[in-house]
């Protein structure tokens, strides 16, 4: 019972995580590899906010929050937008330099220690019991947060105005750019969210256990998850990343827990063998890759 | 009342190619507008010109103007030459092939605002063979259902000139004609201008109020459709002239192609 509960809280991560990556590959075709990074900037964001707002945790998460959509956008702004139109490869290029900017940026002000934004805000994190299984609040917040997310965000692809004009971006950029859409908004409003779910789920996981400079790492573990549902679907990912979670958590219970970090990877290259587009991913064509 | 004026335009692909040269075009308010040529011949550019497609090609309007209804449009960003009213329907390409049928429609940004479910209606009334396939995707469209679903998200923009590139390209004789009425009726109906490149002059003879032909990137003769009708080229080499006064391919392939290369 222990297991399906951890299998869950890891695939509610891998999940969040890996929606963001979808988004941005989904109207773009750009790889963000700095989204651990832009993730862990937001559970930094959450410490930088507890201070500000002192006696006010709700508001102290809500203004992190929303910071990092707003880094998000500046990101952009500032950095991709000019990379519209250039080759994929430079702008995935830009995103690791981005990626090792963002690490040495917050080494420089935060210091490489562990951090406990939980405890920066005053927050407990006290352990629920469903049945004989246990989880922790912040990892059951964090479950409901990927439901949520993934919720709206059908609904708003799938319904929204913009949500299909960001299909349709996706699709064909020119012919959407002659349709009236903007491109660099459709563009904007993807990194916004990619930042944004991408932060929540860093700030949950330091609000549930600290994090220290490392935390990209599982931002990277997240992507096999996105791969193997197929990079442009979000259904997809959310089925990859119950995979890749259950994979890793049944390994590390029967195997070896040092296996953690070599799991997610395992099923990626098994997955690349077999279906290279993905599970639900749009076949390419050989002449765009 | 002349509404879109290209004026004296160069268009220069990859800073050596020079696809366009010194082309002067008009259209008027309500008119249909035909742009006639052989492969080649620099009518793809030209509109991309217009609906500013050309930055993605690493192309520039290198001279000359084009003007909208007084607002200068050369080479500016295609969205903001949609918003002002000028609408692409693309040689290729130009149907989301992911996204249904009415999907396809409620995307496009309307210019000026509006309701679009109203406008929607407006469009499936021309079109009713879009309205029974509304669920299905794009991409599983007949190429003549494709044709008329890009007219029908085009004119979702609700376009003052809708440009519509090669629109007889593939397409049976039957369904080229259903077309061209449509056409007709859509300006008749909602006061639009029409620019349209052809292939074949015949299919733009009957409905164009007014027709230029370009040949290697330049315009070689313009008039309205007497005019064209009765003169001796166009009659040779795009309406096939009668039998022995039709000339050979060889005598027509000694109009070199428009590429030219410089330094
Ligand atoms: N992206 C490009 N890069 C370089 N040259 C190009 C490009 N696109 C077109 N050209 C050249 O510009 C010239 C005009 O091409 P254009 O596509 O405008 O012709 P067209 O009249 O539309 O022909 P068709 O009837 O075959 O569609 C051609 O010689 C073509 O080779
Ligand atoms: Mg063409």
């Amino acid at each position: 019972m222990q297991l399906v509960v951890n299998i869950l809280v890891l695939a509610s991560i891998y999940a969040l995580i890996a929606c963001g990556y979808v988004l941005i590959y989904r109207v773009s075709r750009v790889l963000n590899l700095a989204h651990g990074e832009l993730m862990m900037l937001g559970a930094y964001l959450v410490l930088a906010t507890a201070s500000l707002f002192d006696q006010h945790p709700a508001l102290a998460l809500a203004a992190a929050v929303f910071l990092s959509l707003v880094s998000g956008g500046l990101v952009y702004v500032f950095l991709m937008r000019k990379m519209t139109g250039e080759m994929v490869l430079a702008a995935i290029l830009t995103t690791v330099a981005l990626g090792i900017f963002i690490k040495g940026m917050v080494v420089l002000i935060w210091s490489a220690q562990q951090q406990y934004p939980a405890q920066a805000l005053g927050v407990s994190n006290p352990s629920l019991s469903i049945g004989v299984a246990s989880i922790s609040l912040w990892s059951a917040a964090l479950v409901g947060v990927t439901a949520s997310t993934y919720a709206s965000l059908f609904v708003f692809l799938r319904f929204g105005r913009w949500g299909m004009r960001m299909r349709a971006a996706g699709q064909n950029p020119l012919l959407a750019a002659q349709r009236g859409i903007n491109l660099h908004g459709i563009y904007a409003l993807a990194w916004c969210l990619s930042t944004l779910t991408g932060a929540c789920a860093g700030i949950l996981m330091a609000l549930d256990s600290g994090f220290t400079v490392n935390m990209p790492v599982i931002g990277l573990k997240a992507f096999p998850a996105a791969l193997v549902g197929g990079l442009d679907s979000l259904g997809g990912a959310l089925l990859g990343a119950l995979i890749v979670a259950s994979a890793e958590v049944l390994l590390i219970y029967y195997v070896d827990p040092l296996l953690s970090d070599v799991v997610p990877f395992l099923v990626l290259i098994a997955m690349l063998i077999v279906r290279p587009w993905g599970l639900f991913g749009t076949r390419e064509e050989l002449d765009r890759v | 009342m002349t509404m879109l004026r290209v004026e004296t335009i160069e268009v220069v692909y990859k800073r050596v190619i020079t696809a366009v040269q010194g082309v002067t075009l008009a259209v008027g308010e309500r008119q249909i507008v035909a742009l006639l040529g052989t492969n080649g011949a620099g009518k793809t550019t030209t509109l991309r010109a217009i609906s500013g497609f050309l930055g993605l090609d690493d192309a520039r309007i290198t001279e000359g103007s084009i003007t909208f209804n007084g607002h200068r449009l050369d080479n500016r960003p295609p969205h903001q030459i949609a918003a002002r009213g000028l609408t692409l329907v693309p040689e290729r390409e130009k149907v989301f092939p992911n996204l249904t049928v009415a999907e396809n429609l409620m995307a496009p940004v309307p210019h000026g605002g509006g309701d679009q479910r109203r406008q929607a209606e407006r469009v499936y009334h021309f079109f009713p063979r879009l309205a029974e396939l509304r669920n299905r995707v794009g991409g599983l469209l007949s190429g003549g259902e494709r044709q008329m679903l890009a007219i029908a998200s085009a004119l979702m923009c609700r376009p003052k000139v809708l440009l519509i590139d090669e629109l007889s390209l593939g397409l049976a004789p039957i369904v080229v004609d259903d077309l061209k009425r449509r056409l007709v009726a859509i300006r008749d109906e909602l006061g639009i201008s029409i620019l349209l490149v052809e292939q074949s002059a015949a299919v733009a003879l009957e409905i164009a109020d007014y027709a230029y032909v370009m040949e290697n990137g330049r315009v070689v003769f313009d008039g309205d459709r007497s005019r064209l009708a009765g003169h001796k080229d166009v009659q040779e080499f795009y309406l096939g002239g009668t039998g022995s006064a039709r000339r050979s391919y060889r005598d027509v392939k000694q109009y070199r192609r428009s590429r030219r290369w410089y330094g």
